[in-house]
């Protein structure tokens, strides 16, 4: 059994008049046990040149219904380059230049695919670097 | 003012070679290096409903503004798990112990992030789920 341990960490001195310290730790698990994820696609990365939508994961090609978790991270540095993050044809949000975001996911296919989709902000040069982690 | 958030993942057997990820971000306003400056502070509620309770209801001001998502299921028992959903899209499940980090579009009214306690009984207590947001002043004062 693998161990992957994920750890967040959100700090502000002055978003509030008092300081800002949340932190957390998850051993990531799947669905329902206490046995570590086993799968990874390894950290990857992308650098897209359209502003086309791109399928990152596909759902017919991960178990329906489980405890996956993707992992991305904008690369660049211009602040207006976005990466706008859709699930099905649902928009969830944007990660902006330098942001990451952690998602659970499901992979549903039992209905509509629940494909994991990218649309860069233009047709610049954008680079992304994800990782699914899943069972 | 800034808001920083840091991931770290870890792993010494997941690949043949360690895995070992951590990245810090700091969370500003859309396409500008402006600090996000709003934030509804760490909320903490008890879910006991199999079906979907609205956690962050969208405000269409925000559309394609910055906002950052953190929720996370403290229940102990790692079987009992919230399923997250936007806009009656499942985004996935957070089983206990897990949380995550999102933007959120708010595409429109829809665009709530709504949880459920999907396999909640009587007989499995409720379960603990704490969340935050931290987002871009959407002219709070004329929409309250």
């Amino acid at each position: 059994m693998a161990t992957t341990i994920a750890s967040i960490n959100i700090t502000s001195t002055d978003l509030l008049s008092d300081s800002l310290s949340l932190s957390a730790i998850a051993t990531l698990t799947t669905a329902g046990s206490s046995t570590g994820l086993t799968q990874t696609g390894g950290l990857a990365r992308k650098t897209t040149e359209s502003a086309s939508q791109y399928t990152l994961f596909a759902a017919t090609n991960y178990t329906d219904d489980k405890a996956h978790k993707i992992y991305l991270k904008n690369m660049e540095t211009s602040a207006g380059l976005y990466f706008l993050i859709s699930i099905h044809d649902v928009e969830v949000g944007r990660i902006y230049a330098g942001d990451w975001a952690l998602i659970p996911w499901s992979a549903d296919s039992t209905g509509d695919n629940a494909d994991f989709k990218i649309t860069p902000s233009t047709s610049a040069s954008h680079t992304l670097e994800y990782m699914i982690i899943h069972e | 003012m800034a808001t920083t958030a840091t991931l770290t993942l870890a792993s010494a057997d997941i690949a043949g070679d360690p895995v070992s990820v951590s990245k810090t971000a700091t969370l500003t306003k859309a396409g500008t290096i402006n600090d996000l400056d709003q934030s509804i502070g760490l909320n903490r509620v008890h879910l006991r409903s199999t079906t979907n309770k609205v956690l962050l209801s969208a405000n269409t001001e925000g559309n394609n503004l910055a906002a950052k998502v953190y929720i996370i299921n403290k229940a102990v028992d790692t079987s009992l798990y919230l399923t997250v959903t936007i806009n009656a899209q499942t985004v996935g499940k957070l089983y206990g112990g897990d949380f995550l980090f999102i933007p959120w579009s708010q595409t429109d009214t829809d665009a709530n992030i709504e949880v459920a306690a999907t396999n909640w009984t009587s007989s499995t207590g409720d379960i603990p789920v704490e969340y935050a947001l931290f987002h871009e002043d959407t002219d709070f004062l004329t929409n309250a």
